[in-house]
């Protein structure tokens, strides 16, 4: 278990109990999904479901299903949020010189204009939080979001473009090669700010980057030397940011071209070759196993299924699709042992709201709640990204969870829950639709008891009766309880 | 798990929006027995001890709040931000306190200010992100995820039961008091850590009865902990205004945010709640430009919230109960730049204050000369200081927590 943990850095990492079966674990799960597998497999796969898709999906086989989450649309048709591009695109984006040479100097005024606000990078979040909201590839949103908590870079205010494309960078890797992302994000304008790689020259080689590439990124402490950080920090010069264009340089000059000992071998290394070198050690599969796993099925997941699945990555090159399609589709993915056994996240939390609700569009106030539930996005806490697990949860960000609830079933914006609105006027059957909306059932007897008193007025708080004046507030109340619920903290 | 099922009555979760009764109310502030080790000679007890930390964020320019006015080098490099010699409040021939510090220099004539100068670590880093971090986490060298704090409520032993024992006053919980199993409050002010109750709502009077314990349909390896964090959220927000409204404030605190912060840390200290640690923040202190009127004015702030706050301390016989500690991620350049300011520098001096402490000045006077890239060296790794305010104030062994042996300055007893 100590070995386990130094694979993944997540806080307080709790592995289910029971007992895995090996060789069943990781073979396909059969027949029909079921809304409460459904429901598991679109809070895992993405950020929850409306009630629309998770009937959708209950129908669906775990196969179907999951093939249809990995078919994801192309990323060209993309478009970043308006606010970005009324900040101003970098000049290496126009063609034409004179309009390079006069967006120069705007752009000049308009960073020092962002010096003072982070408005940019605001819209930039909300923009990304309604991506995941309404995207029909969920599953592209999770792995971006995946990616930006574990190659982690902060956003520079100054630069939001730079962050906007390496978020488009994790979007375009999301289900694809893991090595080919490595070496993309090594040479990534954000990577290159955050982590120093910038300033890194023959001359004065800075380690910052090399050091984490292999201890957070790829391999896990003790798996390499302080030597293989000095010498891989080599083959990383050269490599910079032209902060007026946003665009990454390389300048040979500043590149250290000698001969480098990294991991055992000897040769005028690059960069690239150092990514090859990195994933051909078998640890470099069990890293990004054990990450992986602890995503998408449980927390500190047995070294033998660690190991299987490290296999699986090697034999498939490090493709994404075919690892996230069996873990997926697995047996082990619909046991009990998986089901509820993570915490959500706040993003999680916050779009899984909006999405159970069945709501179009994120509210503004969900960026500042956000922050205060722990997770600002752009904004890791430092290079080793979001701990998660146990360390989501204190008072303090319970507190933040709880008001977020009460102030969005509180708004105007509930007014678009078709559903909720629908309820039935019986409460017996609101409280069961409710519970198995809200919460796919995982609610005790008297959960259903307690809400359905609450609705028909009937329950401790003597409230009068159910009626059409007060079925508006009723019903929001009541969605404001099955949310409070345990359950309803846990992916 | 008993108690908790008792508590909550139930583990459908229900009942943690219902209206509470306040039978625990004061067994949930009982005193942090299990920390005490050692009370200091002539200080009171080690459960009635309190550090509360002051983040003077963005990074304080050392030698404009702790002046070397006695250093004719200084004049020369800062012709513009220099302070006047007339000016500088003088503690001895070599240094004096900023101008707008005259309550921290009427305490330090009382001896109850400690001034370490030359504080900082190893290879500095001149993020401001990167070095707030080092100091959270007192790891100089690599990542910790819990902070310095977190770790001695982790290893402070069962007391969980407190929900106060430490207190952040603070919008998001900082890093220095992120733990592994302690769950710290982070309270803006009392009036913001609250469980928002709406009319239209209706949903937290609802369920005044307990329900019975029952089975979940489902097993989560995480569903005490919720349930715990659930329960926690839910008392101390209602429980805190409840349990401080007893205190008077006996001291007229400016109107600011470390005036605020500081008049809720007496109120919490007096209340006696068993609170051993209270984090506030003040800044920001990031002084590229036009550094003198920014500098001047947040220390004056700081100072006249710490005068108020020992005056409040006193008025409740409280002020040998608690020390506080400033910090900032790092100095700035001893060179001032071309627009007035300073840019990111290393070491600077920190402030131990408190009825506990013997006053005067430690460390060493900073090196202005050219040796280091224009930077004021470190003299005093900061983790010293962690040492002596864990081992001698908050009474338990820091090597562990540190992840290293430092040895303590004699600046407490």
């Amino acid at each position: 278990m100590a070995a386990q943990q130094t694979l993944v850095d997540v806080g307080g990492i709790v592995r289910p109990a029971g007992q895995l079966d090996l060789a069943t674990a990781l073979q396909p799960h059969p027949g029909r999904l079921g809304e409460r597998s459904a429901a598991h497999l679109l809070r895992r796969a993405g950020f929850g479901g409306t009630p629309d898709q998770v009937r959708r999906y209950a129908a669906m086989t775990a196969g179907d299903a999951v093939a249809s989450l990995l078919t994801v649309p192309p990323v060209s048709s993309i478009t970043p949020p308006q606010e970005l591009e009324d900040f101003g695109r970098p000049v290496s984006m126009a063609t034409d010189p004179l309009q390079r040479s006069m967006l120069g100097q705007e752009m000049t005024a308009r960073r020092e204009k962002a010096r003072e606000g982070l408005d940019a990078i605001v819209a930039l979040q909300l923009w990304w939080l309604n991506r995941m909201l309404t995207t029909p590839a969920p599953l592209q949103e999770k792995m971006t979001l995946y990616f930006h908590g574990h190659f982690t870079s902060r956003a520079t205010p100054m630069y939001p473009w730079i962050t906007y494309n390496q978020n488009a960078l994790f979007r375009r890797y999301a289900l694809g090669n893991l090595r080919d992302l490595a070496l993309e994000v090594s040479k990534d304008a954000a990577m290159l700010l955050y982590l120093n790689g910038a300033q890194s020259v023959a001359a004065h080689p800075n380690e910052n980057y090399a050091r984490e590439l292999m201890e957070l990124f790829t391999l896990g402490v003790d798996n390499y030397s302080e030597e293989d950080v000095r010498e891989s920090a080599r083959a990383w010069t050269g490599w910079s940011v032209d902060r007026r264009t946003d665009t990454v340089t390389f300048d040979a000059a500043q590149h250290d071209s000698g001969g480098k000992t990294f991991l055992g071998r000897t040769g005028n290394f690059s960069g690239d070759d150092i990514i090859g070198m990195i994933f051909a050690q078998p640890q470099c599969a069990r890293f990004f196993a054990a990450s992986l796993l602890n995503l998408f099925l449980y927390n500190d997941p047995e070294p033998q299924l660690v190991d299987h699945v490290a296999a699986l990555l090697r034999r498939h090159d490090f493709e994404l699709t075919p690892i996230l399609g069996a873990i997926l589709a697995s047996n082990l993915f619909y046991s009990p042992r998986a089901y509820r056994a993570l915490v959500k996240s706040p993003v999680e939390f916050v779009v899984g709201t909006y999405a159970a609700l069945g709501l179009q569009t994120i509210d503004p106030f969900a960026i500042a709640a956000l922050t205060q539930m722990g997770q600002r996005l752009f904004f890791p806490p430092n290079v080793a990204g979001w701990p998660g697990a146990k360390n989501w949860l204190t008072s303090g960000t319970m507190i933040a969870r709880q008001n977020f609830l009460t102030r969005l079933l509180n708004s105007q914006t509930l007014a678009d829950s078709s559903w909720l609105q629908g309820l039935p006027v019986a409460s017996r059957a609101a409280a069961r639709r409710l519970a198995q909306t809200i919460l796919q059932g995982d609610a005790a007897p008297e959960a259903l008891f307690e809400l359905e008193g609450y609705l028909s007025g009937t329950g401790a708080a003597a409230l009068a009766p159910l009626s059409v004046e007060n079925y508006d507030q009723r019903v929001r109340g009541a969605a404001y309880l099955a949310m409070a619920t345990p359950a309803y903290q846990l992916n | 798990m008993r108690r908790r099922n008792f508590l909550l009555g139930t583990t459908s979760g229900l009942a943690v929006v219902a209206n509470a009764d306040h039978v625990f109310a004061r067994a949930l502030a009982q005193p942090v027995r299990s920390a005490v080790e050692g009370p200091l000679p002539g200080l009171p007890g080690g459960a009635d001890r309190c550090l509360v930390l002051i983040n003077l964020s963005g990074g304080n320019d050392g030698l404009n709040c702790v002046v070397p006015h006695g250093n004719d080098r200084y004049y020369q490099l800062r012709p513009a931000l220099a302070i006047d010699r007339h000016d500088v409040l003088a503690i001895d021939a070599n240094v004096g306190l900023n101008p707008g510090m005259q309550s921290v220099k009427a305490l330090y004539d009382k001896g109850m200010v400690a001034i370490v100068q030359g504080v900082g670590y190893p290879d500095p880093d001149h993020s401001h992100f990167r070095s707030t971090e080092i100091w959270q986490t007192a790891a100089p060298d690599r990542y910790e995820h819990t902070g310095w704090l977190g770790r001695y409520f982790d290893q402070a032993g069962p007391a969980r039961e407190n929900l106060f024992k430490g207190v952040a006053v603070s919008k998001v919980l900082p890093e220095a008091l992120v733990s592994e199993h302690t769950d710290i409050p982070a309270v803006p002010g009392l009036g913001e850590y609250v469980m928002m109750a709406d009319r239209n709502l209706a949903a937290r009077g609802a369920f005044s009865r307990e329900a019975t314990d029952s089975h979940l349909p489902f097993a989560s390896p995480y569903l005490a902990h919720v349930m715990e964090i659930e329960a926690n959220a839910q008392r101390s927000s209602e429980e805190l205004p409840k349990l401080v409204a007893g205190y008077k404030t006996q001291a007229s605190y400016p109107a600011t945010g470390l005036g605020r912060s500081l008049a809720l840390a007496a109120q919490i200290v007096g209340s006696n709640l068993g609170t051993k640690v209270i984090y506030v923040e003040h800044g920001s202190f990031d002084t590229h430009v036009s550094q003198k009127m920014t500098q001047n004015t947040l220390l004056m702030q700081f100072s006249n919230a710490v005068g108020a706050f020992y005056d409040d301390l006193a008025a409740h016989g409280n002020e040998r109960r608690v020390l506080t500690l400033t910090f900032s991620e790092f100095g700035r350049r001893i060179e001032e730049n071309g627009s007035h300011g300073t840019d990111h520098g290393e070491a600077s001096p920190l402030f131990l204050i408190g009825g506990g402490v013997k006053g005067g000045l430690y460390g060493t006077l900073p090196d202005l000369s050219a040796t280091n890239m224009g930077n004021v060296r470190y003299t005093t790794d900061f983790r010293s200081i962690y040492a002596t305010v864990i081992e001698r104030w908050l009474g338990r062994p820091s090597a562990a927590l540190l992840r290293g042996s430092f040895t303590p300055l004699p600046v407490l007893g």
